[in-house]
């Protein structure tokens, strides 16, 4: 099925240059915001994960630079992504915790890397097979679209079909697939 | 002496009173028989809600949770598994059915999917229906699963990521087949034999079944919605031959159910251009609901930005559906991610937010905050009513 094809990593590459959405827990950005107290801005989900939660604890005064740390949402790789961060889990930016599945279908975005200016093509595949890790939230719902357009909305859990270990959610990882051309 | 006379006899006063008190201690309490469960009523009242939860933390170990709104009472709850969305009642109210994921060890092994039958006044399974095993895993949402209108077949969507809808003979409780629906998602019926799924570009896909549940017949409406710019949620609500969807920005779209196929409505929108100098937007997971009888539209609202169609909101603004009239602004007491508004003549409006664990109940006439119910759940998504 053609449309189908189209969810795959390789053709969704030209999608990813104009949109930058994938994920599955839209509706958390107001979960997020609801446990945290925070404005109910877009950039409020973006919450620093708390230091029990594995994350980089935020900086008194200045707010600071997250944009390298793999363990903070603001993570320059996280422009798109959207649920539970695999560094926090056991796993990497771009590894799975030991013992899931990755998913082999997923949604893509481009991001901009501030340390050398370049824009990279992510791919935020899911980690499969266990329970939800907990750890680490992470939500954004930019250019999000209702779920009867599949690739653009952030509503799916997308280990749906797409890991040998079927739907269980675990956390999500965002691998470079390349500079975006 | 005269002092001490009249002490004497109030000590004996105090004890003549004192002894009778004593003899008055009641039985000791009886001893309880082993084995006994609570039963609920055979009919279920019309201000009770199932308050669906899909436990984010631990998906596993879904939940439908019930509350009678008139006493904030939690009267019981069942199990449903991986990922659950929501629970469908039958039309009479005598079996809820539920769509239900399990793997056989847990979050591994064999997965199978079932449409579980409980029994409303044990809250006990008395069936199951094994179904595909493609349920879709997404965010909760009515549209997931419905009933045709006459409740003889339940529609359930799949997502693989193939797009199909699974049908169950409700009434002989048995499966009946899976019907494409390529490129359109989730079920909204419009009748005894029909339903449509939105499609990725905007338009309709109508499907028309037989007396067998087997689709007869599938045509694609023109575009209805304007996917690229401003899409409407999901999140549609139905009165009489009218679903009535909104889009982000708060533009409602209805469409009509007519015998010649389904037809867009006149557009109208939520918010005035003072609402909309001031970012007032509609949000939320289950954002409307609807009275039939007052053909009452009811929608959460908040302030937000063009990325903010799922936030939650602190107020409902409730409509007209007749003259799009706004009649009331209700206030609320917090954050609502979900409402739902009972179908009887005092409705209740119930109100919930996956970020929280408080069921919020008003009068949906007035407007009018009646209590609260801590405790209920883990991560609540949507409401649903007899």
């Amino acid at each position: 099925m053609k449309w189908l094809d189209s969810l795959t990593e390789g053709s969704t590459r030209a999608v990813a240059r104009r949109t930058s959405r994938r994920g599955f827990l839209g509706s958390l950005g107001g979960f997020l915001v609801g446990t945290s107290g925070l404005p109910l801005l877009p950039v409020a989900r973006g919450a620093q994960p708390t230091p029990d939660q594995g994350g980089t604890p935020a900086k008194p005064g200045a707010k600071p630079d997250n944009s390298q740390d793999p363990t903070s949402c603001e993570y320059w790789r996280h422009c798109a992504i959207d649920g539970y961060l695999c560094g926090c889990c056991g796993g990497s930016q771009s590894s799975c915790p030991p013992g899931t599945e990755q998913s082999a279908v997923t949604w893509v975005g481009t991001c901009h890397n501030p340390a050398d200016g370049r824009d990279y093509v992510v791919s935020y595949n899911d980690c499969c097979g266990k329970s939800t890790c907990g750890r680490c939230l992470c939500n954004r719902n930019e250019r999000d679209t209702p779920i009867y357009v599949p690739f653009e909305s952030n509503d799916y859990n997308w280990c749906s079909g797409s890991s040998k270990a079927n739907i269980p959610y675990h956390c999500s990882t965002a691998r470079i697939v390349a500079v975006a051309k | 002496m005269k002092t001490a006379v009249h002490l004497e006899i109030v000590v004996a006063f105090l004890f003549a009173l004192a002894g009778p008190v004593r003899s008055a201690v009641p039985p000791p309490v009886s001893a309880d028989p082993l084995g006994r469960v609570a039963t609920l009523p055979p009919t279920a009242s019309p201000h009770w809600v199932w308050v669906n939860d899909f436990v984010f933390p631990h998906m596993p170990d879904g939940q439908a949770i019930l509350v009678d709104g008139d006493s904030g009472r939690f009267l019981g709850m069942l199990s449903t598994g991986f990922g659950f969305s929501r629970l469908v009642l039958a039309k009479d109210g005598k079996i809820v059915f539920s769509p239900e994921t399990y793997f056989s060890r847990g979050t591994r092994g064999t997965r199978t999917d079932v449409v579980t039958m409980y029994d409303p006044a044990r809250l006990a399974p008395i069936g199951e229906i094994v179904i595909p095993p493609k349920r879709a895993s997404s965010m909760p949402m009515m549209g997931d699963s419905e009933l045709t209108d006459d409740g003889r077949f339940l529609l359930i969507y799949n997502f693989t990521p193939a797009q199909s809808i699974t049908v169950v003979d409700a009434k002989a409780h048995q499966l009946v087949g899976e019907i494409e629906t390529s490129g359109c998602a989730l079920v909204y019926p419009t009748g005894p034999r029909s339903f449509f799924s939105i499609c990725a570009d905007g338009s309709l896909l109508n499907v028309r079944l037989d007396d067998a549940g087997k689709a007869t017949a599938q045509d694609r409406t023109a575009k209805m919605f304007d996917v690229a710019h401003d899409p409407v949620t999901e999140k549609g609500v139905r009165v009489g031959s009218t679903w009535h969807f909104v889009s982000y920005s708060g533009v409602m779209y209805p469409v009509n159910i007519t015998p010649a196929g389904l037809a867009l409505g006149p557009r109208w929108s939520l918010l005035t251009a003072d609402d909309k100098a001031q970012q007032w937007r509609p949000g939320g997971l289950q954002q409307l609901a609807v009275h039939s009888g007052l053909n009452r539209l009811y929608s959460i609202m908040h302030r937000g930005g063009p990325e903010t169609h799922k936030d939650p909101g602190k107020e409902v603004w409730v409509y007209d559906l007749a003259t799009h009239a706004r009649l009331q602004r209700m206030t609320l007491q917090n954050d609502s991610g979900a409402i739902q508004v009972t179908h009887d003549s005092k409705p209740l409006l119930f109100s919930a937010f996956i970020g929280s664990t408080t069921l919020d109940v008003y009068d949906a006439t007035s407007g009018a905050w009646l209590r609260s119910v801590q405790n209920v759940g883990t991560t609540p998504t949507i409401l649903v009513t007899p």
